[in-house]
């Protein structure tokens, strides 16, 4: 058995938006973008670490010590406010292993994230969920960027592919070219984001260019390859927002022969996991889209020939 | 503005299944189109909405002054005579724009008391009948539960009316009458005399113990000794109630006199026959009545409109007072009349009308065909139905209504399933059915989908579309494990294969022997499928699992109640095998005594207070010349064992094992001690929320802080971790052979039973803390499947992974409750996953899924603002009731489920 692990921060099973079907999804670790909008931001590092639930801390409540009592680089400190009990060098955190706040807290305020899987516990939950996903259902991967922990999503799509396991994976498509094509083999159904079609802007953002995510994504479609693929942008104010980058998007669908895009309104649900991870959320004041940006967007698609769904209103 | 995808398809031409090149969309399912019923129907759910219930004196009245009159009479012929006097007697209310017409009184919406049954309980408070009954252990129920203060319950007494039960209104100046009548019964009742015998079982004691700290929720006897099961509505469908009279006179001549080898009970069927005419007239007289009433209303009404409705009413219920039924209209109007006539003879929940729309399949098809009617109208006589059927309440004490059943009624109307040769059953009257649960949408009938793998996919996803309307039903059951369990329950008694697919709900989830009769109409045969068996749930009634596991630590010891109630097992309990062992000799000494005494009220009602016009309707009572408690049933093995908060006591288990004995962290005496003193926390009372989420800490030193946080953590159940689910294993493959040693008194063994109704919350409230991290007096994980509020973190694959680690088919039925949020099954897409996800756990040999399709923020804004929800229907545990008129822990329960919802 290859003794590959991958580092996992969440698999929900159930999931009926992210792919053809009901899905058990698989949340990767690490990745090579970083987007200041970043929904999941626990899964853009590459390394286990707490998490902080302001809600779950009794300190300022009962008095409760036992964290800052067991940290060995006296990383923790009270603030004793309600709002946000205890303030914690993250500084200092990183070099450790033990991670003993954890331990030490009974109401799982200090969380862990992240957690390995060899490729064979992950199989054994896909041949349980195999019987629940219904005929069109599968597994989809996604994080984090499910194509940065290489050898190990190889080795478990090349599983699943043993097992008549329907595969979809959510990722920026930004990787080496070899790898892409060698991972698209095991893939049958993929939501690839634009997020721009400017480099520039795409660089200011997400700290990367587009050009390789172009560039991936015009050589899986001259590979022949068979799947189906959906486009997929996050609807970002003053970002991506504008008609300008809805037409380059979409001619350049157009020019590869894509067909269906999928705009995510911005929400902001991922606040509270910047916090958790001692951090300030760039967007924290940035309203939800309004149905008007998103109606402007989906008309520049859908009068150009290419299916536009919002959200999660979409054909699977 | 944002296209919806339909919109865009549709533009485009395209199909919304378009990737697969399937065939023409399907109609797009939009849940945030509301249905809503007709006019006439939405001003008669209107009136609903304002009524209260009420307890009205006609009945008991006519009856006791019958009873008393014929002293000298054989009790199955005094009861007769009483019936058929009390039938006779009572007025018939007809309500403007009614369809279908008939109710259990003159009252919109009510019942009476029956103290031939049990007397004291629903006596006015401050009367001593109420205080004797009170001291009396079978009463403690009612101490703990609660009805829900809002919608129709009268909760307490206001201005000339009084509250009688915790949830009727009664005149004050029928009260006295209430009190002079009820003391008729005082000695005599089946509650009275059974107690006098059930003194005499040695193990009575223990029994009056376990009834007092509510380890056992409710005598089964005389409060609701009849349900649980399906109703029979052939043979007055085929022959009429003339054509019955006809025949029982005929039989009658023929049995008089004659024992037919039969020393013991062949006399009695002169008796059974003579009474069953009695009977028979009584109702007789009663539809006629309503024949009659229509007819004055006719005369007198003005609206030309209304005139010639109550003009119909009356050749329909004159026509059918007597003959075969010609109309799907006069069929299904003679199905409610059977109906409440059933549930006026005595106390009863649950009494199901089966697979009424196969029942009455033949009406509607010769309708159809000829022209006689269209759907439409019989959309509007289903939606009619549901409102008489919303509009029955069941008069019992409170711990029974409120506790037990959260005031519902539990009439199931089970769809599907498969046909007496094995081919698919539903029918287009069924989809109409479905349909009228969703532009009806009400609490009563239930519905029930029999899911079978060879139902048909338009058929399935119908039933999904009315889930998702969040009324909660239909529920889920498997077909194939019910014939099973059937056919091996049922098999010594002569049930073959053909006969268990003729099965249907009684009850929220009691799978529920019938059998088939062939039906003509106009010349046409067709085989109909109603119920041919004794009530089910009767017997042991909901054993509180946690609470016995309480006891098994505390030596016997109830610090609820501060006494002794079990005698000490003084083990030291050094091994969890010990543990497991002194658990179950706990739990068979509760289910023995509770047996024999159970046993010996259904005896006492059996013989003065034995159901006769049901005996009637169901099969074989009338061909044998017997009634229900001579064997008359053809089935008659349903006594059975009920257990509550199984998943909260597996749990509690598994973390003992877990911390005291594999790991050995704690002694068993710090633990006992953590659980004495509620991990530090003030109990649920106090803080007056039942769920675990609202509990407030109580003890500052946090001694118990580090024990209740790996209480919390220690493995759970429902998250595929074999290390629970093979407690829950060990505990099914024990229990559900263990319930099969104990014998009714039909002499027939008992069965499992793993259903919750709303018991969890009462009986949660007298349990201790228990060492799954569960406070003091909150309730248990409902059902017997669903697993404690927010511990399944794996997801639903997992749970169901669980849920299905023992073999269903060895239980009557199991139950499992699902939280969604109405965004996990949004749009067609929405439907077929969440028929996938039903689908997939019946075929792992799951027995029952049912789904809340509901926002955890609007039940919580409900509990804030009752006034706004007066129409919010939620599933409870088997039923959908008002939220309003449940009680608070059942509330907090609710809202605490987890929610799938599938982002």
């Amino acid at each position: 058995m290859n003794e590959t692990k991958g580092l996992i921060f969440d698999i929900q099973s159930h999931s009926v938006h992210d792919g053809p079907g009901s899905r058990t999804l698989i949340f990767l670790k690490g990745c090579p973008l970083h987007c200041e909008w970043c929904a999941n931001p626990e899964g853009m590092e590459y390394r286990q670490r707490p998490l902080y639930r302001v809600t779950k801390c009794v300190h300022v409540k009962q008095k409760c010590v036992r964290c800052i009592e067991k940290c060995p680089y006296g990383a923790i400190k009270s603030s004793g406010e309600e709002e946000l009990p205890l303030i914690i060098d993250w500084d200092k955190c990183e070099k450790c292993t033990t991670m003993d706040c954890i331990k030490a807290c009974l109401n799982d305020a200090f969380v862990m994230c992240g957690k390995y899987y060899s490729v064979a516990d992950l199989m054994r939950i896909f041949t349980r969920d195999i019987n629940f996903w219904g005929r069109n259902g599968g597994v989809t991967f996604s994080g984090g960027e499910p194509l940065a922990q290489k050898e190990f999503i190889l080795e478990v799509l090349k599983q699943c592919k043993e097992k008549y396991i329907h595969t979809a994976i959510e990722t920026s498509a930004y990787t080496s070219r070899e790898h892409f094509l060698n991972v698209f083999k095991y893939i049958d159904f993929a939501f690839i984001d634009i997020k721009h079609m400017d480099s520039d802007k795409h660089k200011e953002k997400t700290g990367v260019g587009n050009e390789r995510i172009l560039e991936n994504i015009t050589d899986l479609i001259e590979s022949g390859w068979p799947g189906r693929l959906i486009i997929r942008m996050p609807v970002i104010e003053g970002f991506n927002d504008t008609d300008e980058n809805a037409i380059a998007t979409a001619e350049f669908m157009k020019n590869l022969g894509l067909r269906e895009m999928n705009i995510l309104p911005f929400h902001r649900l991922g606040e509270s996991k910047w916090r958790q991870l001692g951090k300030i959320y760039p967007y924290k004041d940035c309203e939800g889209t309004t149905d008007e940006v998103l109606g402007r967007i989906q008309d520049i698609y859908l009068d150009r020939d290419i299916l536009c769904y919002v959200s999660s209103d979409t054909p699977f | 503005m944002v296209k919806k995808l339909a919109d865009i398809l549709a533009e485009k031409g395209l199909d919304i299944n378009f990737q697969y090149g399937g065939k023409a969309p399907e109609e797009m399912i939009d849940r945030e189109v509301k249905k809503e019923p007709f006019p006439r129907v939405k001003k008669l759910k209107d009136q609903y909405y304002a009524t209260l219930s009420s307890a009205s004196l006609e009945f008991p009245y006519w009856y006791t002054r019958k009873y008393k009159e014929l002293e000298h009479e054989i009790p199955v012929v005094r009861r007769a005579a009483a019936l058929k006097h009390a039938f006779s007697h009572i007025n018939p209310t007809i309500w403007p724009g009614e369809l279908i017409v008939g109710g259990k009184t003159y009252h919109y919406r009510g019942s009476f008391p029956m103290p031939w049954e049990s007397e004291g309980y629903y006596m006015a408070k401050e009367d001593e009948l109420y205080q004797s009954a009170l001291a009396k252990g079978s009463a403690s129920s009612g101490e703990l539960s609660r009805f829900g203060s809002g919608g129709g319950n009268v909760t307490k007494s206001f201005g000339k009316v009084t509250s009688i039960a915790g949830k009727f209104g009664i005149r004050s100046e029928e009260v006295p009458a209430l009190i002079r009548c009820a003391k008729e019964w005082v000695g005599k009742s089946v509650d009275d005399l059974g107690n006098k015998y059930e003194k005499m079982v040695p193990e009575y004691d223990i029994k009056e113990k376990v009834m007092r700290s509510l380890i056992c929720m409710f005598d089964s006897g005389f409060t609701l000794p009849l349900g649980r099961e399906v109703i029979n509505y052939y043979y007055p469908l085929q022959y009429g109630f003339g054509g019955l009279i006809e025949m029982c006179k005929e039989r009658k001549n023929e049995v008089a006199g004659r024992a037919d080898g039969d020393g013991v009970t062949g006399m009695d069927r002169l008796y059974f026959y003579d009474a069953a005419i009695m009977v028979l007239e009584g109702i007789q007289a009663w539809v006629k009545n309503y024949s009659k009433e229509a007819a004055r209303l006719a005369a007198i009404e003005e609206d030309p409109q209304q005139k010639k409705e109550y003009e119909e009413i009356a050749e329909i219920m004159d026509w059918i007072s007597t003959n075969q039924p010609r109309t799907f209209r006069e069929a299904l109007q003679m199905t409610c009349m059977i109906h409440f006539a059933v549930l006026n003879e005595d106390a009863i929940s649950g009494m199901s009308p089966g697979r009424v729309g196969q029942v009455l399949w033949p009406w509607f098809e010769q309708d159809m065909e000829a022209g006689r009617t269209d759907e439409g109208q019989v959309l509007e006589l289903l939606e009619c139905h549901r409102m008489k059927f919303t509009l029955i309440d069941c008069f019992a004490c409170t711990g029974v209504v409120g506790g037990v059943l959260s005031g519902n009624t539990f009439n199931n109307l089970s769809m599907g399933g498969l046909t007496k040769d094995g081919r698919p059953a539903c029918n287009r009257l069924e989809m109409l059915i479905i349909e009228a649960g969703m532009t009806n949408q009400t609490s009563q009938p239930t519905l029930s989908v029999l899911y079978d793998e060879k139902l048909p996919e338009d058929f399935l996803l119908k039933a999904i579309e009315c889930n998702k309307t969040g009324t909660g039903y239909p529920a889920w059951m498997n077909n194939q494990n019910a014939i099973q369990f059937l056919t091996k329950q049922y098999g010594p008694e002569g049930m073959d294969l053909e006969e268990a697919r003729s099965f249907a709900i009684g009850g929220c989830l009691e799978t529920s022997p019938c059998c088939w009769k062939e039906l003509t109409l106009n010349g046409k045969k067709y085989n109909i499928p109603g119920g041919a068996g004794q009530p089910t749930s009767v017997g042991v009634h909901f054993i509180a699992n946690p609470k016995v596991l309480e006891l098994v630590l505390f030596n016997g010891y109830d610090y609820r109640m501060k006494e002794q109630l079990l005698p000490p097992h003084n083990k030291k309990l050094e091994t969890y095998e010990e543990l497991e062992e002194t658990f179950k000799e706990y739990y068979e000494m509760i289910v023995d005594c509770l047996t024999t005494c159970n046993n010996i009220q259904h005896d006492i009602w059996r013989k003065q207070n034995m159901c006769l016009f049901l005996s009637i309707l169901k099969p074989d009572c009338l061909d044998k010349g017997q009634h229900i408690g001579n064997l008359g049933y053809r089935y008659n093995g349903t006594f059975n064992v009920e257990s509550c908060g199984q998943i909260t006591q597996v749990n509690s288990m598994v973390a003992i094992k877990k911390l005291v004995y594999d790991d050995k962290k704690y002694t068993l005496e710090e633990l006992k001690d953590a659980l004495m003193n509620n991990f530090g926390f003030k109990t649920a009372a106090e803080v007056d929320s039942f769920s675990l989420a609202a509990q407030e800490k109580k003890d500052e030193t946090g001694k118990y802080d580090e024990i209740h946080s790996d209480c919390l953590r220690a493995p759970k159940y429902g998250n595929d971790d074999p290390y629970a689910d093979q407690v829950l294993k060990d505990y099914e493959d024990w229990f559900c052979p263990m319930c099969t040693k104990y014998e009714s008194l039909y002499g027939r063994n008992l069965y499992s039973c793993q259903i919750s109704v709303s018991t969890h919350g009462p009986q949660g409230a007298a349990t201790l803390a228990s060492a799954d991290g569960r406070l003091a007096g909150t309730t248990y994980a409902d059902g017997s499947m669903s697993a404690y509020p927010g511990t399944d973190k794996s997801g639903p694959y997992a749970l169901f992974t669980s849920a299905t680690c023992w073999d269903h088919t060895q239980s009557q039925n199991s139950q499992m409750n699902l939280k969604l949020h109405p965004n996990a099954v949004k749009g067609l897409e929405g439907s077929k996953k969440l028929l996938d996800l039903t689908r997939a756990y019946m075929r792992r040999g799951g027995f029952h899924i049912q789904y809340n399709v509901v926002d955890s923020k609007v039940l919580k804004d409900a509990q804030e603002k009752p006034e706004n929800y007066r129409e919010l229907l939620v599933r409870v545990a088997g039923f959908t009731q008002y939220w309003v008129e449940i009680g608070k822990h059942i509330q907090d329960e609710v809202i605490a489920r987890t929610e799938y919802e599938g982002v």
